[in-house]
């Protein structure tokens, strides 16, 4: 293998800029439909397609931040929504007390949430696997039972929050641009820690805990970071989607469905992947969408999300982008690892 | 006297959330699993015989001997279909608890579609009354419903001292590989004590269809309160589950008749992340890493 390289080494060298260039090429193209979608206006039900493509951007960010904690680090959560719900009320509740716009607090609702991220974190740090798990979920239906009997949140009724003051027309566009910003932070996030020596570290961790730390590897602090870390854009989207809604209700943040829906999406599209929880998110919002206009009802919609997850799991447990991967079949503008 | 009466209740509640935990920890100990479907099984059952006595006025204690080895079927059909294709993942614990929050997502969208999410409970002429000791009063439903759950524990309890089977489980238990170098058939013990734990889930449905007002999405709260005693008691050990499922009960009996029963459920909850925070493997868990 000292002569000249034969054409079959040469390939993949000479092949890696195009390819490069291809993903950024469909990565800018999509930034941009995105950017300017608003700007049609004269688009048949322009309200509704700002609206959906809000509440996808919304579970890119909550699904990516999840996968910090259960795709990179293995942990996985089934209590995430705890900290959407604590930033939809956080912010709303600035909103009601003093008139701050939730456009305003967002960013701090999310430093709220990591606040939590933290305590949650040290609460369960010393149980891994199931027992971590298990952990979660109490954390959530504890959270769940305080809500419901707080009072000054408004209970299991909820508070209403005002209006955007804005036009009817008008009213859809912030929300999406701040999501979609939302939604960019955390999938950049992800690629940041997925490119760095902290998600080296939290792969380790996943792998085996025990062989990281005796690596050297401060387990226990990075675990906290990443629960921090994962805490953070879902505080920031809840602060928003509450705002957007114009109503709290912990039936609305707190139900264990949405935080399924977060490990389904990150399922789906691939846990530990940067492109996963994108493609995850934007496949199990179109199959909701197919699923209310054509059956209704939610209870079938609960029947699908279990059964995707049961298939994916015992088919393809890589999810989309992991098989796809493995076969060598993905597309160079969907590896974004 | 008053404080009699709450201890009575507790006792009561316990033994029906020591019969439904343990399945769950018989689960885990054999195979690893945490079922998160277990509840939602429990909740089926409640369903069965529901219907059961709606339709033919099948009283719910017979209803649990019918529920009993169905569920056994159930159980072991389940495991068949599910868990040898994901048996060699070196990440099975967690595969199955997401498995089976699939399973548990799928079990209650159906039974909402079929069965509706309205709450609903067996009205027995038992269920209603009560037996009167002076100033002391024991819910006659509850009673019948210990007495049951006793009953089936006990008979858990020989099976797995006295038979042969009952020692290849309690051999997997201690050590899953020991268990298949000395010759016990650890899949089949697997798929035994999944469909044991499946049984045992539908014949607590079955109590508790008569016991609690139920309803398709009630599983969530049933299944993590199973889930914090069985993590008190440690995961995998019986005895534990027992133990832990009475006192919670007892605990949050007390707590229910002084600050309120809408906080009872923080009880198990509360008691679940002290545990995790100063002895992560339980009262009666062995250390083992999962």
């Amino acid at each position: 293998m000292t002569g000249t390289p034969s054409p079959a080494t040469a390939a993949p060298e000479s092949g890696g800029r195009p390819t490069g260039a291809v993903r950024w090429t469909v990565l800018w193209a999509v930034t941009a439909a995105v950017v300017i979608l608003p700007f049609f206006r004269g688009l048949d039900s322009y309200n509704y397609v700002l609206q959906l493509a809000t509440v996808i951007f919304m579970w890119i960010a909550m699904t990516s931040s999840w996968n910090i904690l259960g795709g990179y680090a293995g942990y996985i959560s089934l209590g995430h929504n705890v900290f959407y719900g604590a930033g939809g009320y956080f912010s709303g509740m600035l909103l009601l007390e003093f008139g701050w716009s939730p456009f305003a607090t967002a960013l701090l609702s999310g430093l709220v949430a990591m606040g939590l991220g933290v305590v949650a974190g040290l609460i369960t740090y010393r149980t891994r696997g199931p027992s971590f798990i298990i952990s979660t979920i109490a954390l959530l239906l504890v959270v769940t039972l305080l809500m419901d009997n707080w009072s000054y949140l408004g209970g299991s009724n909820g508070l209403s929050l005002p209006l955007v003051p804005l036009d009817v027309t008008w009213i859809k566009v912030p929300f999406y641009y701040a999501m979609l910003a939302v939604a960019a932070g955390a999938v950049i996030l992800g690629y940041r820690v997925a490119h760095s020596k902290f998600g080296l570290a939290l792969r380790a961790i996943a792998a085996d805990e025990v062989k990281a730390e005796v690596s050297g590897i401060n387990t226990r602090r990075y675990k906290l970071m990443a629960f921090a870390l994962s805490a953070f854009f879902p505080g920031v989207a809840g602060a928003l989607w509450g705002y957007s809604i114009a109503y709290l209700r912990p039936i609305i943040f707190l139900i264990i469905a949405v935080a399924a829906r977060m490990v389904l999406m990150a399922i789906v599209g691939g846990r530990g992947t940067v492109a996963g929880p994108v493609i995850g998110a934007v496949l199990i919002v179109a199959i909701d969408e197919t699923a209310l206009t054509t059956f209704g009802g939610s209870e079938l919609n609960l029947v699908i999300t279990g059964a995707l997850m049961v298939l994916m799991l015992l088919f393809f447990p890589g999810g989309i982008v992991g098989t796809l991967r493995n076969k060598k079949w993905l597309p160079s503008w969907l590896d974004w690892d | 006297m008053h404080y009699v009466q709450v201890l009575i209740l507790g006792v009561l509640l316990g033994g029906v959330y020591a019969l439904m935990a343990s399945g769950l920890t018989l689960l885990f100990g054999v195979m690893r699993v945490v079922n998160l479907s277990h509840a939602a099984f429990v909740v089926l059952a409640a369903f069965f015989s529901y219907y059961l006595f709606q339709g033919w006025g099948v009283d719910p204690l017979l209803s649990m001997l019918a529920a009993l080895p169905l569920f056994f079927l159930l159980g072991v059909a389940l495991y068949r279909l599910l868990f040898p294709r994901i048996e060699g993942s070196p990440k099975f614990p967690e595969m199955t608890v997401l498995l089976t929050f699939g399973l548990a997502f799928i079990l209650e969208g159906l039974m909402s579609y079929f069965f509706t999410g309205i709450f609903r409970t067996v009205n027995t002429s038992y269920a209603r009354e009560a037996i009167v000791l002076g100033r002391l009063f024991i819910p006659t439903g509850q009673f019948y419903a210990l007495l049951a759950s006793a009953l089936l524990l006990i008979g858990l309890w020989l099976f797995l001292k006295f038979t042969r089977l009952g020692y290849g489980v309690r051999a997997t238990m201690q050590n899953r590989d020991a268990a298949q170098i000395v010759g016990v058939d650890v899949r089949r013990v697997s798929t035994i004590a999944f469909g044991i734990g499946m049984a045992v889930a539908g014949a607590a449905g079955a109590l508790v269809s008569f016991i609690f007002p139920f309803f398709p999405s009630r599983h969530w709260q049933w299944i993590a309160i199973l889930l914090s005693l069985i993590v008190l008691g440690g995961l995998g050990s019986l005895k534990g589950a027992i133990i832990g499922a009475v006192g919670l009960a007892v605990i949050s009996s007390f707590v229910s008749d002084t600050i309120g029963p809408v906080w009872a459920p923080i009880t198990f909850f509360g008691v679940l992340f002290i545990v995790l925070l100063i002895r992560p493997h339980g009262l009666f868990g062995k250390k083992v890493r999962i």
